[in-house]
């Protein structure tokens, strides 16, 4: 037998919204909205014409939507001297970010792994000095890394750029990974160490298999930095391979003739789009790659 | 002691690591630091300049740009500052509110993801005195706003300071709120039993608990300060004149534009001892009072 | 199966010595328990046989091996930890097969030992599961498993059932028994759990402050315990140990009391003589008191003692009585236990022979 009267409910009183909240949820909006308002007028000065921007009025939404600029700043804009619009820095940007990205990542994983996991007899001292690397500044290394670069023969290729990107995170990397590995219990690599006592074999199939979570934080986290960077993509890259940072400024920073500022907005918005898309689908991870990146001490 | 393998993989497989911290970061940082007591010019000499070792060091304290850029370099960082205390407000309304706290966290921290050079791009054009938001509150009828701050010596500063605070707000709010949420529940309730007043509770209770999360943002925000090159570069390009030089800015110009090789290794050497100056203390102060909480624990 | 010997082994951490020149031989086929408290340095000689630490001097023997410098991998060793520590990302037939990676064994081979540990332990069903998705006692069972699949000559456990409720503990104990009485490996099994150690061990080395206090079967160190404090600390409830002083009068020997009380010694097999006036402790278990006056053989001691206190706990019963300024808790029936109150005077006898007597200086058994 079924019984189809509705079960009984005990509806709970939704919370009421008090004045206290409202006022709280206001300020948080009024901020939340003067945070937009960069966004907001980049995004609408893209779309309009130069006759509209003349207008004034920056935060009208355009008249008409055109995407004339887009089109421009992606195949026309000039850079320097060559005028192949932002999608050469592109390009440029996504050859530079793959090796960077696997060859940083790959050595902070391995060095961190090693320092966590296994007895090295200066495994203290040596973590020390990466914590006070992690916080040298990057001019006092820079003449310095041109000079080993030029000899390496590298000087001005994507390889330079990778391999200074990988200089530069290894210490705040290795510091990361070295925590995340050495939450991981002693019994465990020591019933590795017994069973296989590979070094290599237990990082494979033991330790990256446990990595997922500190690997995705890890990776949005390079991503948006080395897509983002401007100053190694400028010193360490040659003509042909500066990254879509460095074109951008080189565009916005031409003095000569009348700035097409919506031309302009249009480049930054294409630099910017990249690590924006990943950091809107992927917010959670890059918060915890903020607080991993800033509580290693 | 026997030849073992589980002994030399470990240390085989931190070699590279191990190259790079001496070579990349110890080997070049002593390489910068001898050039800076040489007459390198645009190349390096390697005899150290026994006549006036400081040769160097006494034209960097006499160049203006660097008094600029060190004077700059206080101001950004006091301005800066504001972003930890905007950081901290923020944080303690989404704790409050929980409402919403993805949708405000998403939205305060987006700043972070964009790159320095878009973000400089963006508040150059706010700024922007023929279309910018001067010309957008003109056309609202207030008709004295002045808003061209970076064609003046005297505010280019500033604005950049607004700009640097909208950029790392968020990252200060991401670390205050993961601080926050760490607090005891019951500390709120003893509060209220008590009848302390909310700001009290904040001034007296929350911010003295959170000392550690406050040290961490200011260690990380002189770090930041120090480094700032980037969006300098992209709002001013140290302009107008040399108003908005800052260290970072200095030291890259005099290697770049200047080719004095040896007098930019001074200007990064006194970088490095900024860095340590500022950040030395700083960790120690940290550790000290990490300490002092694990005695009071037991 | 080899036999292992450790020889002189010294373990210094830093400054602090925590073994300091030990010497110790596991038969062929033993199941050694090493028993102690907590930071007694039994798990720091566990892990200096399987080569996870270095010994500062000394040597390890495995059969007629000398391990001292090897790899914990070619040692020929297999182990089971206190948390399992099972691969979590791999299954159980992953966690099997990973244990014998270091060994190149054919596939049909590794097949086949995988099949037989999985029967051996009855975790067939489990092969495609995670180490996240099964309970303790079968995490406890893979972990055997992992450690069976090597065919090591020496089984090492570090205190694998600590982890596990009073009931499954019971289970696993016996399961472990019966696959050491079918395989007959060497063992090491390193517990605090006393009542593990006289279950399981064929020897028990006990230890405490880094040094073997005891070695010996589960019986010898139970009934001749070697000094104060294996004593005291083998046995629940606990040893009674009564401060006293060796006296001869007319020839026979006797332990006296501050009290005055004496206890005739002439029944007791004095392995040295102690001198006149000495300080001695004596040791009486409490299972081995009678309740009883009525006949008292010979070579028995007999007191009436005022009942102080009666602690019953269901299949079994305390009473506490007064001696000598002290007390003894006397072992007693249930039923016993019920009829007596605290106030009471109660006939007590000890057999003599059983009498534990131990120099109060060096606390060597006498």
């Amino acid at each position: 037998m079924t019984v189809d009267a509705p079960p009984v409910m005990f509806p709970r009183k939704p919370k009421r919204i008090t004045g206290k909240s409202i006022a709280v949820l206001t300020l948080l909006t009024m901020s939340a909205l003067f945070f937009c308002i960069p966004l907001y007028v980049l995004v609408v000065t893209s779309f309009k014409d130069m006759d509209q921007i003349r207008d004034g009025a920056m935060f009208a939404m355009p008249t008409t939507w055109s995407l004339e600029a887009w089109r421009f700043a992606w195949f026309e804009a000039c850079s320097g001297l060559s005028c192949d619009g932002l999608q050469a820095g592109f390009w440029n940007s996504v050859v530079i970010l793959a090796p960077s990205l696997v060859a940083s990542i790959t050595l902070s994983m391995i060095t961190g792994y090693a320092l966590a996991l296994w007895e090295v007899r200066w495994s203290g001292p040596f973590l020390f000095l990466l914590f006070l690397c992690a916080f040298v500044p990057f001019q006092i290394i820079m003449y310095p890394l041109i000079r080993l670069t030029v000899q390496m023969g590298i000087y001005g290729s994507i390889t330079a750029i990778a391999f200074v990107h990988t200089v530069l995170a290894m210490p705040v990397l290795t510091l990361i990974f070295r925590n995340y590995y050495k939450d991981i219990p002693p019994e465990l690599i020591k019933a590795a160490i017994m069973d296989s006592g590979s070094f290599w074999r237990i990082f494979v199939e033991i330790i990256l298999p446990m990595s997922g979570n500190i690997l995705i934080v890890v990776l949005i986290m390079q991503i948006t930095s080395i897509w983002n960077d401007y100053l190694i993509g400028v010193t360490f890259g040659g003509l042909g391979t500066s990254p879509m940072t460095v074109h951008l400024a080189n565009m916005v920073t031409v003095s000569t003739g009348t700035v097409s500022y919506n031309v302009n907005m249009a480049a930054a918005l294409l630099t910017a789009i990249p690590p924006l898309v990943i950091y809107f689908v992927l917010g959670k991870f890059f918060v915890q790659g903020i607080a991993a990146g800033a509580i290693k001490g | 002691m026997t030849f073992r393998w589980s002994r030399i993989t470990p240390q085989i497989a931190l070699l590279p690591a191990v190259g790079i911290t001496l070579v990349a970061f110890l080997g070049s940082i002593g390489w910068t630091v001898l050039m800076s007591f040489t007459r390198s010019r645009r190349l390096p000499e390697y005899k150290i300049d026994m006549e006036n070792p400081f040769r160097q060091y006494n034209r960097l304290f006499a160049d203006v740009g660097w008094n600029i850029s060190i004077s700059n370099l206080v101001v950004l960082a006091l301005g800066s500052a504001m972003a930890i205390v905007l950081g901290f407000v923020l944080a303690a309304l989404i704790e409050r509110e929980r409402r919403g706290e993805d949708f405000f966290r998403t939205v305060f921290l987006y700043p972070l993801a964009v790159s320095l050079i878009v973000t400089g791009v963006a508040w150059r054009w706010i700024f922007n005195p023929q279309y910018g938001i001067e010309n957008a509150l003109h056309a609202l009828g207030w008709e004295s706003a002045s808003f061209n701050w970076l064609s003046d010596p005297q505010t280019a500063m500033y604005s950049i300071i607004i700009a640097s605070i909208w950029q790392s707000s968020g990252f200060y709010m991401a670390l205050m709120l993961a601080g926050l949420k760490g607090i005891n529940t019951e500390i709120w309730s003893a509060a209220r039993i008590d009848g302390v007043s909310l700001w009290r509770v904040y001034l007296e209770i929350i911010i003295p608990m959170m000392r550690f999360t406050f040290l961490t943002c200011a260690i990380l925000l002189s770090l930041g300060v120090i480094k700032a090159f980037d969006i300098i570069l992209a709002m001013t390009n140290g302009g107008p004149g040399q108003s908005t030089w800052v260290p970072a800015y200095f030291t890259i110009n005099a290697m770049s534009a200047k080719g004095n090789l040896g007098f930019a290794s001074a200007a990064a050497s006194m970088m490095l001892l900024i860095t340590l100056a500022v950040f030395l203390p700083l960790v120690a102060l940290t550790a000290w009072q990490q300490r002092q909480a694990r005695k009071g624990a037991h | 199966m080899p036999r292992v010997t450790f020889e002189h082994i010294v373990k210094r951490f830093g400054a602090v010595t925590v073994l300091d020149g030990l010497n110790l031989t596991v038969e062929d086929g033993d199941f050694l328990v090493l028993l102690g408290p907590s930071g007694c340095g039994k798990t720091t000689l566990l892990n200096l046989l399987a080569g996870l630490l270095d010994v500062t001097s000394g040597r390890i023997m495995i059969g007629d091996r000398d391990v001292t410098e090897l790899d914990p991998k070619d040692r020929g060793l297999a182990m089971v930890f206190q948390s399992y520590a099972l691969y979590p990302t791999k299954t159980v037939e992953g966690n099997l097969r990973f244990g014998l990676s270091a060994r190149k064994l054919p596939r049909d081979e590794v097949e086949a030992r995988v099949k037989w540990a999985s029967d051996l332990l009855q975790i067939g069903p489990l092969m495609g599961r995670k180490p996240a998705e099964l309970s303790g006692g079968q995490r406890q069972r893979v972990a055997i498993g992992r450690a069976l699949v090597k065919h090591a000559d020496v089984l090492l456990f570090d205190e694998p059932l600590s982890n596990l409720d009073a009931k499954l503990r019971t289970e696993m104990r016996l399961e472990i028994k019966k696959l050491h009485d079918t395989l007959k490996p060497t063992v090491v099994y390193v517990t605090h759990d006393q009542i593990e150690a006289m279950t399981m061990a064929t020897h028990i080395a006990i230890m405490s402050g880094g040094a073997i206090q005891q070695f010996g079967t589960p019986d010898e160190v139970y009934e001749h315990p070697a000094n104060l404090f294996v004593a005291g600390f083998i046995g629940s409830p606990a040893m009674n140990l009564t401060p006293g002083r060796y006296v001869t009068a007319g020839g026979t020997p006797y332990a006296e009391f501050p009290d005055g009380a004496r206890i005739d010694l002439t029944a007791y097999p004095f392995a040295t003589s102690p001198v006149e006036g000495a300080a001695i402790a004596v040791g009486m278990r409490p299972e081995h008191f009678v309740l009883d006056r009525a006949q008292v053989p010979p070579g028995h001691t007999a007191f009436d003692l005022t009942v102080r206190m009666v602690e019953r706990t269901g299949s079994d019963a305390l009473i506490a009585v007064s001696f000598a300024n002290d007390q003894l808790f006397v072992r007693a029936e249930p039923d016993r236990a019920a009829k007596t109150r605290a106030g009471e005077t109660v006939p007590v006898q000890y057999p003599t022979a059983k009498l534990n007597l131990f120099d109060a200086q060096s606390g060597r058994r006498l």
